[in-house]
């Protein structure tokens, strides 16, 4: 039967089911060839998606350790500005405490008591710096001042030299203010224990732990408070104790550089850090997307070959059509 | 040979020839009717008293391959119930996303991943909690949605099969009636074909829903057997029973007895994968759509969301809970109950203590579900807790995932891979089974209709007719001359 005849419909069942393949080849070639990803992933890694969510999930968390290592980059640098600034002040300060010890005029004493005031404010207001509307040098406590102001810090500081009639004393009693937990870090220090370490890349950590009360930072203002009591009348009518207190602030301030110049290097060591982190994670997500684009990409060569070629067979197809159905007994019976 | 016999044969020619255009006719008039079996005129030579007179129509032959038919109709059932599971993985896929996608699964995890880590660099602000508590919601939801999608395609099912069922009883019944019709006819001896016809495109109509064997009983009568060996028709035509549930939710079985199963004449047949009466057709795809792949499903998301739970449930990751109490995530806002894991991830929730849209605070994501005031607004230790807790290695408590430390995306990845991976081989399997029936389709349609055939006996039955019809006028000449004499 197959041979004497051949039904009408098994030749446009054949021509349309071919038409159709070669159809949905050309919509899926000319979608990865305008995407440049293949349609079907899934076909593509043999269903095994667990490396392709894996490099997904690395490149998100990359993309968030990025926002970190900005920030943090961002919070260090501006401490190390305002530790900077500190520093700068109480060096300029030693210095012309140490020279107004080196003549008797009291005038040279009482100018540099007023600078020591001021450099106090300017060294307070340098620690209570807000970057992003977060504080620095308050640990924690992100949301408020790091220290009081320099004014209630001066009051403190008055109330615990009361008595104090030689300037010996009063180096003593403000280094005890200091160095005693119930003295600066309960009473002007207003932040809270130190930032917990950092997550800065997969399973690295930068420690930037620095708050107002590190030893560096309270020595210096130590300093700085010993010279601003000059200014507050402290000793007065002793000339020579005067010159002798602003000597001990000078000398303080000069002892304190050291810690300070430590406590720079130890920020600049956590900048380090988080700037070769952050090189690092940019690295690895170039790296990532590369391979990620290994897996999925469609060779552009090879997609728009087959295109062309898919193409041409569809364009046969329809010439086929074409003479096919033209090619009727019915046409020539006429 | 006297003129009268003559005449009567050419009379005979005129007839058949007649009959055969019509046939023709028909034949051509059908080509592209779909079940439609290329009839041919039989004819043989009469005779009367011993010598030939003329021709004879001997009936029409209703031509067909039931062996192709029967393989055809197989085909069809095999295809129709891989392309309802290929389907039904193909959608599961969609709505658990695939990889590059944000609006994944694994897109949402790591959106949650990245608003943790985001969050533990800035714990003071607003926006970077928003973020997470929004991102852990989207998770959330999404687990939710694949769920629903899971609980939704079994209640399709569930109506196809009540669809379904009805259909295959109108059929059978319309089958039994034609049955009947097409015994009458033979009985009187009529052309029955145009009713054959018919039967066989009612039963092609069933073919996909139930593996269908086709057996010829007496006087052009048939009889239907699913391959599993269930009568279908047999004289009477069985009755098939189903009763549908509409609203599906997880924990349905029909086990249970919460769900219908399938009776033939009001006996329960086995509706299971293998060994059923009933399997190899979509109806069968269906009941294993509704009680095997999606149950099965439904529990490696609930594997999934019950991961998410127990991680952020650890006591250690957060102090501020009393101990028992619901971590981060909840079942429908109260701790999770192994015992209770089925449906979990049409249940989980955020805690409604960090969640703002319902009374809860964004700083208690930074300071504790059971904090009672805010805590400092630079402590990242917590946040930065929960981000080891949703990446640290454990090992999956339920589901049937191979054994293994792995993190949540990963165990996430795992469940979007085995769902991938069944969906290429359903697809596999469904083009094999379509290019099959496709084949078998082509292979039937090559014994239908042929125009240019049935235009070339179309000539040679004119020319019949116009040599019977000289005959007669050439008998009706030598009456003349015999009568003009």
């Amino acid at each position: 039967m197959g041979l004497v005849s051949l039904g009408d419909m098994a030749q446009s069942f054949l021509l349309r089911r071919q038409g159709v393949a070669l159809k949905s080849d050309l919509q899926r070639l000319s979608t990865e060839l305008t995407t440049g990803r293949v349609v079907d992933t899934a076909a593509r890694v043999s269903g095994d998606l667990v490396p392709l969510f894996g490099i997904d999930a690395s490149l998100a968390r990359l993309k968030g350790y990025g926002a970190v290592t900005a920030e943090a980059g961002l919070f260090a640098g501006s401490m190390q500005t305002a530790l900077g600034v500190v520093d700068d002040l109480s060096t300029d300060l030693s210095r012309t405490l140490l020279a107004a010890t080196s003549s008797t005029s009291q005038v040279l004493v009482d100018a540099a008591g007023r600078g020591a005031r001021a450099r106090l404010e300017t060294a307070i207001s340098a620690l209570n710096t807000r970057v992003g509307d977060r504080t620095l040098f308050g640990g924690v406590a992100t949301n408020g001042p790091a220290t009081v102001s320099a004014e209630t810090m001066m009051l403190a500081l008055d109330t615990a030299i009361a008595g104090a009639t030689t300037a010996q004393d009063i180096e003593m009693a403000v280094s005890a203010w200091f160095n005693a937990p119930t003295g600066f870090s309960a009473t002007a220090y207003t932040g809270g224990p130190a930032l917990a370490p950092l997550t800065i890349a997969p399973g690295e950590e930068v420690n930037v732990d620095i708050t107002a009360t590190d030893p560096a930072i309270r020595a210096t203002l130590k300093g700085l408070a010993m010279a601003a009591l000059l200014d507050r009348g402290a000793l007065a009518g002793q000339p020579a104790a005067r010159q002798d207190l602003a000597k001990r602030a000078g000398l303080s301030l000069l002892e304190s550089q050291t810690d300070r110049t430590y406590l720079a290097a130890r920020l600049g060591t956590a900048e380090a850090q988080i700037d070769a982190a952050a090189a690092r994670n940019s690295a690895e997500t170039t790296s990532l997307q590369i391979a990620r684009s290994d897996i999925t990409a469609a060779d552009p060569f090879e997609t728009a070959s087959k295109l062309q070629e898919t193409q041409q067979q569809l364009e046969k197809i329809y010439a086929i059509t074409a003479r096919i159905t033209r090619l009727s007994l019915m046409d020539y019976l006429r | 040979m006297s003129i009268t016999g003559t005449l009567s044969s050419a009379l005979s020619g005129l007839t058949t020839a007649a009959r055969a255009a019509e046939v023709v006719s028909s034949n051509i008039a059908n080509a592209m009717t779909e079940g439609y079996g290329r009839r041919e005129l039989q004819t043989s030579s009469r005779s009367i008293g011993g010598s030939g007179q003329g021709v004879r129509v001997t009936g029409v032959v209703r031509h067909s391959d039931p062996i192709l038919l029967g393989d055809r109709r197989l085909a069809s059932a095999g295809s129709a119930a891989r392309d309802s599971a290929a389907g039904f993985l193909k959608r599961l896929e969609g709505v658990l996303g695939t990889p590059g996608s944000a609006t994944s699964l694994g897109g949402r995890i790591a959106a949650f991943d990245t608003a943790l880590i985001e969050a533990s660099s800035r714990p003071d602000s607003e926006a970077r909690l928003s973020r997470v508590a929004e991102t852990a919601k989207a998770l959330v939801a999404h687990l939710a949605t694949a769920s629903t999608d899971i609980q939704t395609a079994r209640a399709q099912a569930d109506d196809q099969i009540e669809s379904q069922v009805a259909q295959l009883n109108t059929a059978l019944g319309r089958i039994a009636a034609l049955n009947g019709q097409i015994r009458t006819s033979f009985g009187i001896g009529r052309d029955a074909s145009a009713l054959v016809d018919q039967r066989q495109q009612v039963i092609d109509s069933i073919s996909g829903i139930i593996p269908l064997r086709e057996v010829p009983r007496g006087n052009g009568q048939i009889a239907l057997f699913t391959t599993g060996g269930a009568v279908l028709l047999d004289g009477a035509p069985a009755e098939l029973g189903f009763s549908p549930v509409g609203v599906i939710i997880p924990g349905m079985t029909q086990a249970s007895g919460a769900l219908s199963g399938l009776t033939i004449n009001g006996r329960p047949v086995s509706t299971a994968a293998e060994g059923s009466l009933i399997s190899g057709g979509a109806l069968a795809a269906n009941f294993a759509l509704r009680d095997d792949l999606a149950p099965q499903a439904q529990s490696r998301l609930d594997a999934v969301a019950r991961d998410l739970i127990d991680r952020f449930a650890d006591p250690a990751v957060d102090i501020t809970r009393i101990p028992g109490a619901a971590g981060l995530f909840t079942d429908a806002g109260a701790a999770f109950l192994a015992t209770n894991e089925t449906g979990l991830a049409q249940r989980l929730q955020l805690n409604s203590a960090a969640d703002p849209a319902k009374g809860g605070a964004l700083w208690r994501l930074r300071d504790g579900l059971g904090a009672v005031t805010p805590g400092a607004a630079g402590d990242a230790r917590l946040l930065k807790d929960l981000q080891q807790a949703l990446t640290a290695p454990r090992n999956p408590a339920s589901g049937g995932f191979m054994a293994g430390a792995r993190s949540h995306a990963t165990l996430a990845a795992d469940m979007l891979s085995g769902a991938a991976q069944a969906r290429l081989t359903a697809e596999g399997e469904a083009s094999f089974a379509a290019a099959r029936l496709d084949t078998l389709r082509q292979t039937e349609m090559e014994g239908g209709v042929d125009t240019d055939q049935e235009m070339q006996a179309l000539l040679l039955i004119e020319q019949a007719y116009s040599a019977n019809a000289k005959v007669m006028s050439t008998v009706n000449d030598m009456i003349q001359t015999l009568l003009g004499m």
